[in-house]
């Protein structure tokens, strides 16, 4: 599938949303949207699921069964979790009783199983992530579109999403997404395109940002100045100017963190406290 | 497509959404009709009924999912075929209730000098043309051509009105061979503004159709 410059404006005389954008979405490949908010992300997004026409350019090549995860889903539907997902999988061309044994897995997976029967208005947001999520992956699509499908779910329903995009991926589909997380399937993206106010770019494989290890801190403080040329260049958080005894916070990767400790002893420095940074799970 | 109107269907049945139209017809007939008045005159004013009805049935399809699940559908299904599932759900269940109201109506009517196939018929067609008209009124009225629900109920009830006064309204033109016919008491079948409907909501659903995905 291929967006050939691609255009969209809310009505004939709204401002551009999107202009020229270029994507190439083969297939077998997971393809991330990176950029800040508001700058036209879930816009392409839509664009690519088919909810929206372009205002200009082309979509060539759409694969037959396509499937999206919205950032927000509304539970206001009078359905249960299982009638919603067997609709959902009828629409998406699954006969009744494949709908509903694919509904029962799914929600199974989801860890969402004890809810099945549920209103989808009683649910919890997390929960009726879960619907939203089971119901984009019950047909496997040949290209998912996942807006922060991920937003709103537990740990291990998160993992279980990664798995599952990762089977689609494997079993020939496309999926692209957005999430707010760049640990988010770090490192496993095909492509990956920047929006930036309106315009869309592919990042080059040589400039994404690398999957981050993780990150040890130190709070450190010493009478001597900092020795120069410290093990693994941490970052350092600057030094209170009025204050020079308050503690120094520094930053550096684990696999140099022993030999920073170390140089830091060597210069008579007093260690506060040591943690690890940004893992989160 | 038949998994999208049986979508829509649920929907629009487990919301208990038909309710209110419903109601507001029943009424209507209540108050309207008598037993044993003139049946072509009665049939003129059952059907009269169903333009407003089927035009608020239509918003009440086009309205009723919030947007993020309407876009689930729409990734599904197309975006246009969704609208239309919307549109027809609208349709059937206004049109249901007066194929009813025909066939009850001229079961109790007075029907001298009217054979009772003939009201039928003609009360039929006259259904047809209504229920059509309307449901071109509500699919222009409503998303995505109107999308503040103030001037979208505000076009509805405008427009369902102009529909029944308006010369050249197939909805207008049905109800007169009716109100005609209960005069002179000759049923005559509205042919022509039955297909003047099927037309003009035919190309209003096109348009509908085709406009969801580009203005919204």
């Amino acid at each position: 599938m291929r967006l050939e410059r691609v255009g969209r404006r809310y009505g004939p005389r709204g401002p551009w949303v999107l202009r020229e954008a270029v994507l190439d979405l083969p297939a077998s490949a997971l393809v991330r949207v990176v950029g800040t908010n508001g700058t036209g992300k879930s816009t392409l997004l839509r664009l690519v699921a088919g909810i929206d026409a372009p205002s200009e350019g082309r979509v060539t090549g759409r694969p037959p069964r396509t499937a999206y995860v919205p950032e927000r889903f509304p539970v206001a539907l009078p359905f249960t979790a299982t009638d919603y997902l067997v609709h959902l999988g009828r629409v998406q061309g699954l006969g009744r009783a494949t709908a509903r044994a694919r509904a029962g897995e799914w929600l199974e997976r989801f860890g969402a199983a004890e809810h099945a029967r549920t209103e989808l208005a009683e649910l919890s947001k997390g929960t009726g992530q879960k619907v939203a999520v089971a119901q984009a992956l019950l047909a496997d699509p040949d290209l998912l579109v996942l807006d922060e499908a991920w937003t709103g779910l537990d740990t291990t329903a998160r993992a279980e999403l990664d798995r599952a995009v990762r089977e689609r991926v494997a079993a020939g589909g496309t999926a692209v997404f957005v999430d707010h997380d760049p640990r988010r399937l770090a490192g496993e993206a095909d492509a990956v395109y920047e929006v930036h106010s309106g315009a869309v770019r592919a990042v080059p494989a040589a400039v994404r940002e690398a999957p981050r290890e993780p990150r040890v801190r130190i709070t450190a403080s010493g009478g001597k100045p900092l020795p120069e040329g410290l093990p693994g260049a941490p970052a350092a958080e600057p030094q209170d100017p009025d204050d020079a005894t308050r503690p120094l916070v520094l930053t550096v990767d684990a696999a140099h963190s022993d030999a920073l400790l170390a140089a830091l002893l060597a210069a008579s420095w007093h260690i506060h406290r040591l943690d690890s940074e940004g893992v989160r799970a | 497509m038949t998994a999208l109107l049986r979508y829509q269907a649920g929907l629009l049945l487990r919301s208990q959404r038909w309710l209110a139209p419903l109601l507001l017809y029943a009424a209507f007939l209540a108050v309207g009709v008598r037993a044993g008045e003139p049946v072509l005159g009665a049939l003129g004013f059952s059907t009269a009924g169903l333009v407003p009805v089927t035009a608020w049935c239509v918003r009440i399809c086009l309205t009723q999912e919030p947007a993020a699940a309407r876009n689930v559908v729409a990734a599904a299904a197309g975006r246009s075929r969704a609208h239309l599932a919307a549109l027809l759900t609208g349709t059937a269940l206004p049109g249901l209730l007066g194929v009813l109201a025909v066939l009850g109506l001229t079961a109790i009517g007075d029907r001298r000098g009217v054979g009772a196939p003939a009201a039928a018929a003609a009360g039929l067609l006259a259904t047809a043309a209504c229920v059509l008209t309307g449901a071109a009124v509500g699919a222009l009225t409503a998303r995505p051509f109107l999308k503040a629900a103030g001037w979208s109920v505000a076009a509805l009830v405008t427009g369902s009105l102009l529909a029944l006064v308006t010369t050249g309204s197939p909805a207008k033109h049905a109800l007169t061979a009716l109100v005609t016919g209960a005069r002179t008491t000759t049923a005559q079948l509205p042919w022509l503004a039955c297909a003047g409907a099927v037309l003009l909501a035919a190309a209003t659903a096109a348009l509908a159709c085709r406009a969801t995905a580009h203005l919204e």
